[in-house]
């Protein structure tokens, strides 16, 4: 077993070994990518994740990801803004009620255009507006939220060969904090995936 | 270990042909023509044909709707330079290839107009008739006479025809002959004319609504007519697609070709346009004429909110859009054939539904007599849709048009094989 070239070194400041923070994997092409994900999708391991130059079909199912929940919050999010557009017009338009929303608010019908103050029709753009708003601001709020966006930094950014992931490089990043993780077992694991090569990851010491 | 190489789809002349959907063409017109003819002739004898006429406009407008919107999933495809779409394009070229023909379903109203009966069905053909039932109404539709008379609504509905058919024979004649050639400019040349085919499909099919659907009431007039009825085409075109590639499929056809990537998005687009987007339209044509609240606007929602007419409404805002918005808004629903077939049928039924509701209601000329809702809404309690032959015309007519569908794909291939963008489509995944 060949061991990994990168030195653990330590940082400046404080003198203290810089924590690994995951294994990186190169891959020359996408072909090679996919099946090394689906090599590490069946050793197990969680905390893992693939980077590439643009969208490969498949890859979430070489990954082993699941569907996310998403749609099924943003449908919520969408008939909450329904709800919301619905009552508030309803009750400041239709009705007299008298009601606490940290002060005493007081609906209070108002003709317009002689039409009755139970005007469905009346309220349907706002309802409709109010909905797709509450969509579309969850779906952007909770798409970063589930992506643990937005990050600052990722020792990933500080790794050179990285750099190609936006270029024409393929990588597998697996990360320490993986319960699977073992130094030299993962990086024997990536290696008989086909990676071109292997580097660790340090952080804190940038 | 999973497997991710792609097994070459099986491009022979068994996977690509009509099928068992092809083999049904003699069957469909065996069933359809008889259909039709007996329609017309329940519609249009004796001398009262005004309700038998507008019986027969369905029908017509119902096989136009199905092919138009065939067309603009062809033209747009192309306008798009889509590569998904390869895969389904060619079901969709052979139901807009009907085109062709479909001025035949024409005759009958020209026949109207040739006999002097065109005032049975368009008030505003005869003034003088007009005039003597409702004189307010006809002194309104006086002033539009320049553009509602009989000889240049004859001319428009030939252009009409002749541009419809001119676009159907330019994609399809395009694409067959790809099929021998396997030319790539072909598909160049297809994309290049898009762009105006696209501008005279919008504009020819909003006058045609104009003049043969909104003109039926000619004192009332709406802008957004047009994109109304580009929603119906819309509804039938994209969902009479999607059921002709299940046909083909279950037919024997396109195994391996047209994948749950095809039907996912095929069903987005029918979810989108003929869901989404016709409630979108439907309802802000009808918010704007409640709002505004003036006579000769409403008039035209009034007959529609009484007698059977109400419930038809009702059912039209259930059944074609809170229903179908639910239970197709997810994903697996319209990757799974079956419950897409559902759908789509479900759409086009309501699709046919929402062309007797633009066409059959009259706008009372009795209106004038009511101060109030309810004595009106007493009086016409048992309106509703009473065409004669109307079941038998729209049968007919939907046989008609898959009939012409199942003969063309017998005779060509129902894939276009050669086109440059093919390994694209087969490849394709919704990410």
């Amino acid at each position: 077993m060949t061991t990994i070239a990168t030195q653990i070194r330590t940082t400046a400041a404080t003198g203290a070994p810089a924590r690994l923070n995951c294994l990186l994997a190169e891959y020359e092409n996408p072909a090679q990518l996919l099946a090394a994900a689906e090599q590490i999708r069946d050793r197990g391991y969680r905390y893992w994740d693939c980077h590439t130059p643009f969208p490969v079909h498949g890859l979430d199912r070489a990954m082993g990801i699941q569907r996310t929940l998403l749609p099924v919050m943003v449908f919520a999010a969408g008939a909450a803004g329904c709800t919301a557009g619905l009552v508030l017009q309803l009750f400041t338009n239709s009705f007299e009620f008298t009601v606490w929303a940290m002060v005493w608010v007081t609906g209070y019908p108002f003709l317009i255009s002689g039409k009755p103050a139970l005007s469905i029709p009346a309220f349907i753009p706002v309802i409709f507006e109010l909905t797709v708003l509450f969509s579309a601001l969850s779906t952007v709020g909770l798409m970063l939220l589930l992506n643990h966006l937005p990050r600052l930094h990722h020792p990933l950014l500080a790794c050179n060969r990285f750099r190609r992931a936006s270029d024409d490089r393929f990588f597998i990043s697996i990360e320490a904090r993986d319960p699977r993780f073992y130094r030299s077992k993962t990086e024997a694991d990536l290696r008989a995936t086909g990676a071109a090569a292997v580097e660790a990851v340090t952080e804190g010491d940038d | 270990m999973a497997h991710h190489d792609h097994h070459a789809p099986d491009l022979s002349a068994g996977n690509i042909g009509g099928g068992k959907f092809g083999a049904l063409a003699p069957r469909l017109f065996l069933a359809g023509w008889p259909l039709f003819a007996f329609g017309c002739w329940m519609a249009l004898r004796g001398d009262n044909i005004a309700d038998g006429a507008r019986a027969y406009l369905v029908a017509m407008v119902l096989a136009l709707a199905t092919c138009l919107g065939a067309l603009f999933f062809v033209i747009v495809q192309h306008l798009t330079r889509a590569g998904w779409s390869v895969a389904v394009r060619r079901p969709a070229e052979a139901i807009a290839q009907n085109l062709r023909w479909i001025w035949i379903l024409f005759l009958p109203i020209a026949w109207m107009g040739w006999t002097g009966k065109l005032v049975d069905l368009y008030p505003w053909a005869d003034l003088g008739v007009l005039r003597s039932i409702a004189p307010a109404e006809a002194e309104l539709v006086a002033n539009k006479a320049g553009y509602l008379n009989q000889k240049f609504f004859f001319v428009r509905s030939a252009a009409y025809f002749a541009v419809w058919a001119l676009l159907a024979n330019f994609f399809w004649s395009s694409s067959v002959r790809q099929d021998r050639t396997g030319s790539p400019s072909i598909s160049a040349r297809c994309r290049k004319w898009s762009g105006p085919a696209m501008i005279l499909f919008g504009l020819s099919t909003t006058f045609a609504s104009f003049d043969w659907i909104m003109s039926l009431s000619p004192a009332w007039f709406s802008t957004m007519f047009g994109v109304y009825f580009f929603a119906v085409c819309a509804t039938c075109g994209l969902s009479a697609v999607t059921l002709t590639c299940i046909a083909l499929q279950r037919g024997g056809q396109l195994r391996g070709i047209v994948t749950a990537e095809h039907y996912h998005d095929l069903g987005k687009l029918l979810f989108a346009f003929g869901i989404v987007f016709w409630a979108y339209i439907a309802f802000s044509q009808f918010m704007l004429i409640w709002y505004g609240n003036l006579p000769e606007e409403t008039a035209w929602f009034l007959p529609r909110q009484v007698g059977q007419w109400y419930w038809i409404s009702w059912g039209l805002l259930l059944g074609h859009f809170i229903l179908p918005f639910v239970l197709l808004i997810s994903r697996w629903p319209k990757r799974w054939p079956s419950s897409l077939a559902v759908g789509c049928a479900w759409m086009y039924l309501f699709g046919v539904v929402d062309i007797c509701y633009l066409v059959l209601p009259h706008i009372p000329h009795d209106l004038a007599e009511f101060t109030d809702y309810r004595a009106f809404a007493e009086k016409h309690a048992a309106d509703g849709p009473h065409g004669p032959g109307l079941p038998f015309l729209v049968a007919g007519a939907v046989l008609l048009v898959f009939a012409g569908t199942a003969r063309a794909l017998r005779r060509e291939q129902s894939l276009a094989s050669r086109d440059p963008s093919l390994a694209e489509s087969l490849a394709f995944e919704n990410m």
